[in-house]
C-alpha cells in the first residue's frame, strides 16, 4: 500500500466507523431538546442493532432491518416517555435502567440464539446491501476524497440525510420551534397550548429509533458475529452523551463532530499504520497510548463544559429545562 | 356554565398513603417484574422456577460448600452497598453523582499504588490505612473538583461525572495495558501485560468462622451502614444536607454556606466509593480493568429504588447481589443465564417499582360524568 492509500484509508475509517455515533448523537439532541436527558443511549442502541440485525437476516433484508430497528428502538423508548413524561420518574435513574435492561436484553436473546445465530454472510441481500458502496456521481472520482468522503454504505448516506433533515425539521419549521420551546420552558409553552405530553412522546420515540438504526449500523460493521463478553454498542452510546454537547445540541454540528470524535477513535486503531507510513511527519504516532485516544472524547467533552460554564456565554444551547420533569398542577 | 371540558383523566397528587399498603404496591411490582423474568426464560426453554430457585439461594441448597456461596456473595455485596449508601448522600441533595464508576476505580488504583511502592517497608495494619487514606483522598478530590465546578460556574454534574467515568477508566486500562519499565502496575514475570499481584501485607484480613472466612471490609461496609444513618438523622452537617435538598433557596435564607455543604459532601460521598474501590482491589489481591463490575450504575439505581433510606439501601443492594451472584452460579447448570440476565431482571424490577412510584406519589382522577356533575350542584 502506497502512503496515500494510507492516507485515503484512514479519512475512509473514520466515516464507516463513527457513523453510528452521529445516529446515536442525532437521537440524543432530539430527545434533548424535549426537555428530556436520556441517558439510556447505550441499551436503546443494543436493543435496536440485536433485533434489527435478527429480523434483518431473517427475512433477508436490509431495508427491513433498518425498519425494524427503528421501530424496536422506538418501542424500547416508548418505555422512557411512559416512566418518565406520565409517571413523572426521575430521567437519569430511568436512563440507567434502560442502559442496563438494552444491554441485559441484547446479551440474554443473543446467548439464547447461539446455536442458531444467523451468519450475515449468509443473507445475500443484507451483506451485499451494507458492503456495498454506493459510488456519488462526479464527487466519488475526486482523488482521495471521493474514496474517502463519496463512496460509503447507503447508512452512512441515510444518516446524513436524517442529521440534516433533523437540522431543518428543528430550525425552519413550526414544529421545531414548538419543540425547542417545551425543552427551554415547558410552562411557558403550555400556556401557549402546545401539547406538551404529544410533543415529548413523539419525539422520545422518534430519537430513541434514530439511535436503534445506529445500533443496527455497529451490528453489520462488526459483521454480525456475537461474542459473549462484548456488546456491539461498546461505549458509543457514552460517547454519543458526550457528542451532544460538543456538537451544542445542534444536528450539523454534529455530523462534524463525529468525524473530530472519530478521528480520534480510528487513530486508535491506524496510528501504527500512518507513523509507519509517514515515519518523520507523523513518527511520534506510534508513541502515543491508544488509551488517550479513547480517552480523549470524554477529556474535549469535560473541557467544553468546563469552558462553556465558566464563559457563561449564551451561545450555549443546552436546552433550559433539560432533565426537568414537567408536572401541570406545580407550575 | 362552564364549558370546556376537563380532561379526561387527570393526574392528582395524593396525600401520604399508608406504609403497608406502599410495602404492598412495591412487592406487586416486584413479582410482576418475576412474571415477566419467567416469561422470558421459558421462551429459551428453562424453567424459571429451578432458576429462580437457584438464583435466590445462590445455589447453596444441597451444596457441601454452601460457606463458598456466602463469601462469593460478600464479595459482590460490600462494594455495592458502600457505594450506594456513598452515592445517597450525595442525591439527597439532589446532586446527581453519577461517577461512581470513575471514583471507585480511582480508588482502587490509589490504594494499589501505595500497596504496590510501599508493600515490603511497613507492616501490615499501617499499610492497609495508608491504603484506604489514599483511596478515600484521591476519590474524594475527583469527585470534589465536580462539586467545585458546579459551585462556582454551574457545571453540570450529571454530565461531568459520567465523563469522568470514561477517564478514569482509560487511565486504568493504561496502566493495565501498557508495557514499561515503569510501570510497576504490572508483573515483571509475564509476556502478556497483568495486573501483578499485591504484597501479602496489602490483603483485606479475615476473620475464619469455622470453614467460613469473613472478609473484615463486610464489617466496615455495616459500620458505614450504620454511621451514615446516624450521620443524616442526627448530626447537623446531616441536617444540613437534607434542607440542602429540599430548597437550596431555604437553605441559604437560614444562613446555611450552601456552596461548602455541596462541595463537602459531594467530597465525602466521592470518598467512599474509593473506599469501597480500596476495599475491592485488597481484598481481590489485585486489580483488573474490569474491577468495578459496574458498581457505579447499579449503586445508583439501588440508591434510587431505596427512596435513599439507609436501611433500604442495606436490603435492595443485598436483593441485587443475591441475584447477580445468583445468576453466576446458575449459570453452571444453564449456560445461557449469567450475570447479564441479573441486569435484565433489575433493570425489569425498576422499571415497575419507579410505575408503583407514580400510583404511590399520585392518583388519577376520572372526570365525571354530566349526570354526577348535575347531581352535586343539585
Amino acid at each position: 500500500m502506497n502512503r496515500l492509500d494510507v492516507f485515503t484509508l484512514f479519512l475512509f475509517n473514520i466515516v464507516v466507523y463513527n457513523i453510528p455515533l452521529l445516529y446515536g448523537t442525532v437521537g440524543e439532541i432530539i430527545i434533548e431538546k424535549s426537555g428530556s436527558l436520556n441517558l439510556g443511549v447505550e441499551g436503546i442502541m443494543a436493543v435496536g442493532a440485536i433485533f434489527g440485525y435478527l429480523v434483518g437476516c431473517y427475512t433477508n433484508s436490509l431495508a427491513v432491518g433498518i425498519l425494524t430497528s427503528f421501530i424496536c428502538a422506538g418501542l424500547f423508548g416508548i418505555v422512557f416517555a411512559v416512566l418518565t413524561v406520565t409517571m413523572q420518574a426521575n430521567q437519569n435513574v430511568t436512563g440507567l435502567t434502560m442502559t442496563t435492561f438494552g444491554v441485559g436484553l441484547f446479551f440474554f436473546i443473543g446467548k439464547g440464539l447461539s446455536g442458531s445465530w444467523p451468519v450475515m454472510t449468509q443473507y445475500a441481500s443484507v451483506n451485499d446491501g451494507f458492503k456495498n458502496p454506493i459510488l456519488i456521481p462526479l464527487l466519488s472520482k475526486i482523488p482521495v476524497l471521493g474514496k474517502a468522503f463519496f463512496s460509503h454504505n447507503i447508512l452512512v448516506y441515510l444518516g446524513i440525510l436524517i442529521a440534516v433533515g433533523v437540522w431543518f425539521y428543528m430550525n425552519k419549521t413550526k414544529a421545531g420551534l414548538r419543540l425547542r420551546a417545551i425543552g427551554e420552558n415547558p410552562a411557558a409553552a403550555d400556556s401557549m397550548g402546545i401539547n406538551i405530553t404529544l410533543y415529548k412522546y413523539v419525539h422520545i420515540i422518534l430519537g430513541s429509533g434514530i439511535m436503534g438504526i445506529g445500533g443496527y449500523y455497529m451490528g453489520l460493521n462488526l459483521g454480525g458475529s456475537f461474542e459473549g463478553s462484548n456488546c456491539w454498542i461498546n461505549g458509543y452510546g457514552w460517547i454519543a452523551v458526550a457528542l451532544v454537547i460538543f456538537a451544542n445540541w445542534s444536528t450539523a454540528k454534529a455530523i462534524l463532530g463525529t468525524l473530530v470524535f472519530g478521528f480520534f477513535n480510528t487513530l486508535q486503531i491506524y496510528s501504527g499504520s500512518l507513523a509507519y507510513a509517514f515515519p518523520k511527519a507523523l513518527g511520534f504516532l506510534s508513541k502515543v497510548p491508544p488509551q488517550l485516544y479513547q480517552a480523549l472524547p470524554f477529556i474535549i467533552t469535560a473541557i467544553v463544559l468546563i469552558l462553556t460554564s465558566v464563559r457563561k456565554s449564551n451561545k450555549s444551547a443546552q436546552p433550559a429545562a433539560l432533565g426537568l420533569n414537567y408536572y401541570r398542577e406545580e407550575r | 356554565m362552564n364549558k370546556a371540558k376537563d380532561p379526561f383523566v387527570r393526574v392528582v397528587k395524593r396525600d401520604k398513603m399508608h406504609p403497608l399498603l406502599m410495602v404492598a404496591f412495591y412487592c406487586i411490582a416486584i413479582l410482576a417484574a418475576l412474571l415477566v423474568g419467567a416469561v422470558l426464560l421459558i421462551s429459551l426453554g428453562v424453567n424459571p422456577l429451578v432458576l429462580y430457585k437457584d438464583m435466590f439461594t445462590i445455589g447453596m441448597i444441597g451444596s457441601r460448600f454452601a460457606y463458598k456461596s456466602i463469601e462469593g456473595l460478600l464479595t459482590v455485596f460490600t462494594p455495592l452497598l458502600i457505594t450506594s449508601l456513598a452515592l445517597s448522600l450525595a442525591f439527597k441533595m439532589r446532586f446527581w453523582n453519577i461517577g461512581g464508576e470513575g471514583q471507585f476505580i480511582m480508588g482502587a488504583l490509589a490504594a494499589a499504588t501505595v500497596a504496590l511502592r510501599l508493600g515490603g517497608r511497613m507492616p501490615s495494619l499501617p499499610l492497609l490505612l495508608l491504603m484506604f487514606l489514599a483511596a478515600m483522598l484521591c476519590a474524594g478530590v475527583y469527585g470534589g473538583v465536580v462539586a467545585l465546578l458546579n459551585v462556582r460556574f454551574r457545571t453540570n454534574e450529571t454530565l461531568m461525572t459520567l465523563m469522568l467515568n470514561y477517564v478514569a477508566l482509560y487511565l486504568l486500562h493504561f496502566v493495565g495495558e501498557t508495557q514499561a519499565p515503569w510501570n510497576f502496575y504490572l508483573s515483571s514475570e509475564s509476556v502478556r501485560p497483568v495486573f501483578q499481584k499485591l504484597p501479602k501485607a496489602a490483603f483485606m484480613p479475615t476473620i475464619p468462622i469455622g470453614k467460613f472466612s469473613l472478609n473484615i471490609s463486610f464489617l466496615f461496609a455495616v459500620a458505614i451502614c450504620v454511621g451514615i444513618y446516624f450521620y443524616i438523622k442526627k448530626t447537623k452537617q446531616g441536617y444540613e444536607i437534607s434542607v440542602v435538598g429540599d430548597s437550596v433557596s431555604t437553605a441559604r435564607y437560614a444562613g446555611m454556606r450552601v456552596n461548602r455543604i455541596i462541595v463537602r459532601t459531594m467530597f465525602l460521598s466521592a470518598a467512599l466509593v474509593g473506599l469501597a474501590g480500596g476495599f475491592y482491589v485488597s481484598g481481590a489481591q489485585a486489580l483488573s480493568t474490569s474491577i468495578t463490575n459496574n458498581v457505579g450504575w447499579t449503586g445508583v439505581i439501588v440508591a434510587w429504588l431505596s427512596k435513599l433510606n439507609t436501611f433500604a439501601i442495606f436490603g435492595v443492594s443485598l436483593l441485587i447481589s443475591i441475584m447477580q451472584y445468583g445468576c453466576q452460579v446458575a449459570s453452571t447448570q444453564f449456560p445461557i443465564i449469567d450475570s447479564n440476565f441479573a441486569d435484565l431482571l433489575q433493570g425489569v424490577i425498576l422499571f415497575f417499582v419507579l410505575a408503583a412510584d407514580f400510583f404511590i406519589r399520585f392518583k388519577l382522577v376520572f372526570r365525571k360524568s354530566a349526570k354526577q356533575q348535575k347531581g352535586e350542584e343539585a
